[in-house]
């Protein structure tokens, strides 16, 4: 079965406009906008069960139902290219492969959401993407297949591309669109929410570039097509996991959405030579650690969930029995605390604080009260302002849940067991 | 209208009212840092914490940035909210510098009264403090970044309130500072403001650091005396001096804050060189016999030049006791005539708006804010009215259309804190209907006839006065025929002047005998004047101020008159024997030294008993007697409706 996403990808260049257009490209659009009311683009989107790829896996049809339809004033939509999360790096190769998926599906997002003109946030490292990313609008545009009056009809659609300064905390939707505006970029205080109340005080959706890269096979394929992609019956379409850590070959793989852990694995080589799988990180740096019991378990958002962790963004790093817990959560918390905004102080003091006891426990200065203060926070770290420390927290709690022993095992000992 | 049960009292609140506010609105006081009434909400500080045990949220949740909503049971000191609010207090103390006995702030500080209230004592953190460097932030505000909480307080006041541009929020994570991008005096004329809703050590009044802790100071509810808006402020004393000037929240003058002018121009008020003894003919007498001596030269003047030749003059600076008790004593004196102003042009134009403003189309603070289109005419805001500049600011951000008449003086137009349109004359501003239009006009010249024009088409009106009770001095004008002096005096109508806190121009009294002066500062008169009183400032004086819109405002006394403790000259408390000093030396005093300054109003009353008048004991009369319990804590009153009624004050 051909996957949506990397189906038009060259081993080693950017796939080319003729090419992606030979292979099925811009036929979705083709479709909506010649035969397809927005509604109906809508309600395919929302029939397809795609849910969004930015780590949260909020159905984006529904998403876009939360925009009031009889609104005045300029909508807005936004494509979240922040991409810091440690251990992903999906929108990366996409886009460094092929920029059309994205800019197809979000002028379908667009003529959907009625949007005239939308915009591109993209982190300031990611300049091969960025450049591929102005090449293709401007084909695009030449084509007549985005900017005035596309494929001849009435409607007229925008891309803007944003390279941003780039900072963790302007993946966040709300500080992304601060951001955007020309502000520091602290998140805002939701309600209002984006769709209601975003850019510029417009309603504004803004989703991750995974997501809208799958719009235009969901167009062209219909709802149940992308459905019937993933293995597992609650499951919709595929799903780019970025693999990292102890594995043979760390890559980007295209699988269906409820490919199990073991699978994954596999598909980059399966665990390097001579390392035993410790544990996982699933979704990206703010998710749970899951267990070799979890090998079989399939990978889509509510088995995941319910298995006590988060497919969040694909991204999964690996460890293997010579890894310690404690020194890679502390690796992560340090990226945390770097990357908070210093908007509220949970965030700004608690990580900091959570940073000073991981260093000490890993450095054999531990205490035993240290643990207790350490769970204190996972609690209390829930009740900020964003969800960036409640996300810096997944790891911590994973690591306290699963691995207690070797967190007391450091302390008892004053020292790293594993080193 | 949302009912609610906070600690298990049922409240009922406004739509939108927060649940902080809610808990307030029954004396429940929630922790809480970044929220400030004045200010959007923030909800970055985590200390107000409450858990919502039932209704439509539920568990541990912001209470400033969370709407009271039907049905909500709150509790503010359940475990878990307790724990949070310890555990925030804990986070702002990791890298503070605990430093609060050479902290300015130290006694007035939010931070320490909710830390000690936390019960925050045992330190767990075991990494090293953050330290920053400090700014060079001018004159007048110590800055001292270390004491910071981040409650981002400073930022939404400067930029967002204020309009400021210079100073901010620079840096991310555990290194977020607020200061300027470069070193430097701050720009904003609103910047002391900082030191009153920075709620820790950050900013603290540089004019006033290390003297005295709050509970130390001697103050007292007080109406700022520099212009004539009214702001409401509290004067802090110690030791007979004015240490610092602090904003008083009134919701319909000023909001909560005040400009700088009226925080930090407070050096007048302490100077040593100010006029503290009564003279005769250039030597110190005790204050009766100066007060029996004018009298007697008042006499005699009349006796020899008549009474129509003599004026007796006062200024916006008197009271309003002062000012009716002025036009008693011209009347005493039958046949001599009344001055509150000096300058023709002033007279005319508090007069005008004497004549002109009503309850009904004079303007304050909160049609200003809400106003749709604003004029700003023949006027220069932020020297004659700077805190309504603010007001102006927050109706142009609501979307208000902000016009400036292109007028003479041209005003400071590059110091607003919002954007205007300049149109050529009053005309061409579009008030459709006069709906929530609001002509803001300066105390110069400017076309009466066209305000009262507009004000009839429905625009309200504010016109700003030459000075802090000029209204007053407009109304009594009027009422009494007051005149100005500079017109008499250049009109050779005037051989003598006695005069109370006015500033005569030297070049208008070479001609002009002073007969007597009472003031408390030195000027040209004074100088002059065989007799001088000296008389107490309005932070050592009860009474009355009226401002633009016409709202009676009472200050009270905030300190004893007399010199300042602080370089006291030695002859106060030096022993006076020839002999060798004892030892422990008992050299008594009772008087405060150079306290003998006494209110212009009580002077004038025992003037006109000394002259035959009746013996005067409240200013207050006829019309004005319901001023007369007016309270200091209140927003004031209007007086509009109170002169309607009796048109004589008693005489
Ligand atoms: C701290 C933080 C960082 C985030 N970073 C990203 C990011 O880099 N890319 C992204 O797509 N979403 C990121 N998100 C999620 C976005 O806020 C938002 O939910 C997402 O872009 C929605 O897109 P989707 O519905 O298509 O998933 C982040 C969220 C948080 C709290
Ligand atoms: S949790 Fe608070 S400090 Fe952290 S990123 Fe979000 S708003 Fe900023
Ligand atoms: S800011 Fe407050 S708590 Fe901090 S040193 Fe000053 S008085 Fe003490
Ligand atoms: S300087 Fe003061 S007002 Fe500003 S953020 Fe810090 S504590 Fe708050
Ligand atoms: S007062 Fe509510 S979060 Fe600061």
């Amino acid at each position: 079965m051909t996957l949506p996403l990397f189906r038009h990808n060259r081993a080693n260049r950017v796939v080319t406009f003729d090419e992606y257009r030979e292979e099925g490209g811009f036929e979705g659009l083709k479709k909506a906008f010649t035969g397809m009311s927005p509604a109906e683009v809508q309600q395919t989107v929302i029939d397809s069960g795609l849910r969004g790829r930015g780590g949260a896996g909020f159905p984006t049809g529904r998403k876009w139902s939360f925009v009031p339809r009889d609104l005045p004033g300029p909508r807005w939509l936004i494509c979240n290219c922040d991409e810091m999360e440690p251990g992903t790096y999906k929108d990366r190769v996409l886009l460094e492969h092929n920029p059309y998926s994205l800019i197809e599906g979000m002028t379908l997002a667009c003529y959907a959401l009625g949007v005239r003109h939308a915009f591109i946030f993209i982190r300031k490292g990611y300049e091969k993407a960025a450049a591929n990313l102005a090449h293709g609008i401007e084909e695009a545009k030449k084509a007549g297949l985005l900017g005035e009056k596309i494929l001849g009809t009435e409607h007229s659609i925008d891309l803007d591309l944003h390279l941003s300064a780039g900072r963790y905390i302007c993946g966040e939707e709300t500080a992304l669109i601060n951001a955007l505006e020309g502000r520091r970029p602290n998140p805002r205080q939701k309600p209002p929410f984006p769709a209601v109340k975003g850019l510029w005080q417009g309603p504004t959706v803004v989703n991750n570039v995974e997501t809208l890269a799958n719009i235009p096979a969901i167009i062209a394929n219909g709802s149940a097509w992308f459905k019937g992609l993933a293995l597992n019956p609650e499951g919709a379409g595929s799903k780019l996991f970025c693999v990292s850590g102890s594995v043979k070959n760390r890559a980007c793989v295209e699988l269906p959405i409820g490919t199990t852990l073991e699978a994954v694995l596999d598909a980059c080589g399966g665990m390097r030579e001579g390392r035993k799988f410790k544990a996982c990180i699933p979704g990206g740096a703010s998710t749970q650690f899951l267990k070799p019991e979890h090998m079989k378990l399939p990978m889509d958002y509510d088995t995941v969930a319910k298995a006590g962790s988060r497919l969040g963004s694909g991204g999964v790093i690996v460890f293997d029995e010579s890894h310690c817990l404690v020194e890679a959560t502390l690796n992560l918390i340090t990226f945390f605390a770097r990357e908070s905004c210093g908007w509220c102080t949970p965030c700004r003091e608690g990580l900091p604080f959570v940073r000073e006891i991981l260093t000490r426990i890993e450095n054999g200065r531990g205490e035993e009260d240290d643990i207790a203060i350490l769970r204190e926070h996972v609690k209390y770290l829930n009740y900020t302002f964003c969800a960036l420390a409640p996300g810096a927290m997944a790891p911590l709690d994973g690591l306290l849940r699963d691995f207690e022993d070797e967190v007391r095992e450091h302390i008892v000992k004053k020292r790293c067991p594993l080193k | 209208m949302p009912k609610l049960i906070i600690d298990d009292i049922p409240v009922e609140v406004a739509p939108g009212t927060s649940v902080l506010e809610a808990a307030r609105s029954v004396g429940i006081t929630i922790p809480h840092f970044c929220y400030h009434p004045a200010l959007a909400i923030a909800a970055a500080c985590r200390l107000c914490a409450v858990k919502l045990l039932d209704g439509p949220v539920k568990g541990i949740q912001m209470s400033c940035a969370l709407p009271a909503q039907d049905g909500m049971v709150v509790s503010t000191t359940d475990p878990e909210a307790l724990r949070m609010r310890q555990l925030v207090i804990e986070w702002l103390m990791i890298n503070h510098p605990h430093d609060c006995p050479v902290c300015d702030e130290g006694g007035e500080c939010l931070l320490q009264d909710f830390t000690i209230a936390g019960g925050h004592s045992r330190r767990r953190y075991q990494g090293k403090k953050r330290t920053f460097q400090n700014q060079y932030l001018g004159e007048t505000i110590h800055h001292e970044m270390n004491r910071c909480i981040e409650c981002y307080r400073c930022v939404r006041f400067y930029q967002d309130y204020a309009g400021g541009t210079d100073f901010g929020v620079t840096g991310s994570a555990g290194r977020v500072y607020f200061g300027r991008f470069q070193e430097g005096a701050l720009e904003s004329p609103f910047s002391g403001n900082l030191v009153d809703i920075c709620p820790t050590g950050v900013f603290t009044d540089k004019t006033g650091r290390f003297r005295a802790r709050y509970w130390d100071y001697q103050f007292a509810p007080s109406v700022c005396q520099h212009c004539s808006v009214g702001c409401n402020t509290a004067p802090q004393n110690f030791q007979r001096e004015t240490i610092k000037i602090v904003g008083r929240r009134n919701d319909q003058v000023n909001g909560w804050f005040i400009c700088d002018r009226a925080r930090f121009d407070k050096g007048y008020l302490n100077d040593p060189q100010r006029p503290r003894e009564a003279r005769l003919d250039g030597a110190t007498c005790g204050y009766d016999v100066a007060i029996d001596a004018a009298a007697k030269a008042i006499g005699k003047f009349v006796a020899q030049n008549g009474a129509e030749s003599l004026a007796f003059v006062g200024s916006s600076r008197l009271s309003l006791e002062g000012m009716i008790l002025l036009a008693q004593l011209a009347r005493t004196v039958d046949g001599a005539r009344l001055c509150y102003f000096t300058d023709g042009g002033e007279l005319t134009g508090s007069a005008a708006a004497a004549r002109l403003l009503n309850e009904k189309n004079s303007a304050y603070l909160r049609d200003i804010e809400k106003a749709e289109c604003i004029a700003l005419y023949a006027l220069d805001l932020m020297e004659e009215g700077p805190m309504l500049a603010l007001a102006v600011r927050k109706a142009f951000l609501a979307g208000a259309q902000i016009y400036l008449v292109d007028g003479d003086p041209i005003p400071a137009r590059e110091k607003l804190p919002f954007t205007f349109t300049a149109v050529a004359t009053l005309d061409e501003v579009p008030f459709e209907g006069g709906g929530r239009g609001v002509v803001i006009a300066g105390a110069g010249k400017k076309d009466a006839d066209l305000l009262d024009q507009l004000a009839s088409g429905g625009a309200k009106l504010v016109m700003l006065q030459p000075g802090p009770n000029a209204m007053a001095g407009g109304l009594l004008s009027l009422e009494f025929g007051g005149q100005a002096f500079s017109e008499l005096a250049s009109a050779g109508k005037i051989k003598g002047v006695v005069c109370f806190e006015a500033d005569l121009p030297e070049g208008l009294i070479v001609d002009v005998e002073v007969v007597a002066c009472a003031d408390w500062r030195t000027g040209a008169a004074a100088a002059k004047a065989p007799v001088f009183l000296p008389t107490t400032t309005w932070v050592e004086s009860d009474g009355t101020a009226i401002n633009y819109e016409g709202r009676a405002q009472r200050f009270q006394r905030t300190r004893v008159p007399g010199l300042p403790l602080r370089g006291l000259d030695p002859k106060y408390y030096g022993s006076t024997a020839d002999a060798v000093a004892e030892h422990p030396p008992r050299v008594h005093r009772k008087e405060v030294p150079g306290g003998a300054e006494r209110d212009a109003w009580r002077v004038m009353a025992q003037l006109i008993e000394r002259l035959g008048g009746r013996t005067i004991e409240e200013p207050l009369t006829g019309r004005w007697s319901k001023l007369k319990d007016l309270d200091p804590e209140s927003e004031g009153v209007r007086v509009f409706n109170l002169l309607q009624g009796d048109p004589r004050t008693d005489s």
